[in-house]
């Protein structure tokens, strides 16, 4: 059984729900005048997971996603792009459930054997 | 930040678009009103939308102390404004709201323009919810885990 694994599928697990949240908040935000789509640096956030596992985790940084087209209310919230990674981010969430699952699959072998 | 603020994001989006088209609603079904309790014709509304939450940082900050703060990105709807086009003079003398040059104040509503509001609301509303389905089944995957394999 190895523990780090666990801790790291679990910050793995936190960081696609953080990524969800911020796409969910684009998506609500298709009508504000104004508003800018965000996003976080998924790999960036996930070697920072890697490398301090087991320290307290911190929300990823947020910015502004660059170089989309801005309507004349001043949105710039693509309804596409948001789709595709909500169902990307949706997967990727799924991926890791299946790992934690056979993780402790792999515990209850040993238990029982 | 978790999979439950996901939700209530979602659902603050849920509520102002259908207050948006339930203002439009009421555009569309007053575009021939000529009188009103504020004397005059009726008057085009429009909603206004607008960003609320907290920052990421704030939010963790507000995390650690209490509970109950509005989610990041959450939408409200602020106010619900006036449109201030002046109305629409026709002639008809024979109506009772008819000036004394027979003309009648008409609200300058054009309903093509409100059915394409609405139909951007209901859009809008589809997505959100669509949301909420994805946000529905991350929590059912993560109690799955539970399950005994």
């Amino acid at each position: 059984m190895n523990d780090s694994m666990i801790q790291m599928l679990q910050g793995y697990l936190q960081l696609a729900t953080d990524r969800q949240q911020i796409i969910t908040a684009n998506m609500a935000n298709v009508d504000t005048p104004g508003y800018h789509s965000r996003d976080i640096n998924f790999q960036q956030a996930m070697q920072d997971v890697m490398d301090q596992s087991g320290t307290m985790q911190l929300e990823p940084a947020t910015e502004e996603v660059q170089g989309l087209p801005e309507r004349p209310d001043g949105n710039d919230v693509n309804v596409d792009r948001e789709s595709m990674l909500m169902s990307e981010t949706q997967l990727q969430y799924q991926m890791g459930v299946q790992l934690i699952k056979s993780e402790f699959h792999t515990l209850y072998t040993a238990i029982k054997d | 930040m978790g999979i439950f603020d996901m939700m209530g994001v979602s659902a603050s989006a849920l509520a102002a678009e259908r207050q948006r088209a339930e203002v439009t609603s009421a555009n569309l079904a007053n575009a021939e009103t000529t009188h009103t309790d504020q004397g005059g014709p009726y008057q085009r509304k429009e909603v206004v939308f607008s960003s609320a939450g907290d920052s990421p940082f704030q939010s963790v900050f507000h995390q650690m102390g209490s509970f109950g703060q509005p989610a990041a990105g959450t939408v409200q709807l602020t106010e619900i404004v006036n449109d201030t086009t002046p109305p629409v003079m026709r002639y008809e003398p024979g109506n009772p709201d008819a000036n004394k040059d027979g003309y009648v104040a008409y609200p300058a509503i054009n309903p093509m323009t409100e059915m394409v509001d609405l139909m951007d609301a209901t859009r809008a509303y589809q997505l959100n919810a669509s949301a909420i389905s994805a946000a529905k089944q991350m929590v059912q995957e993560s109690i799955d885990i539970l399950k005994s394999s």
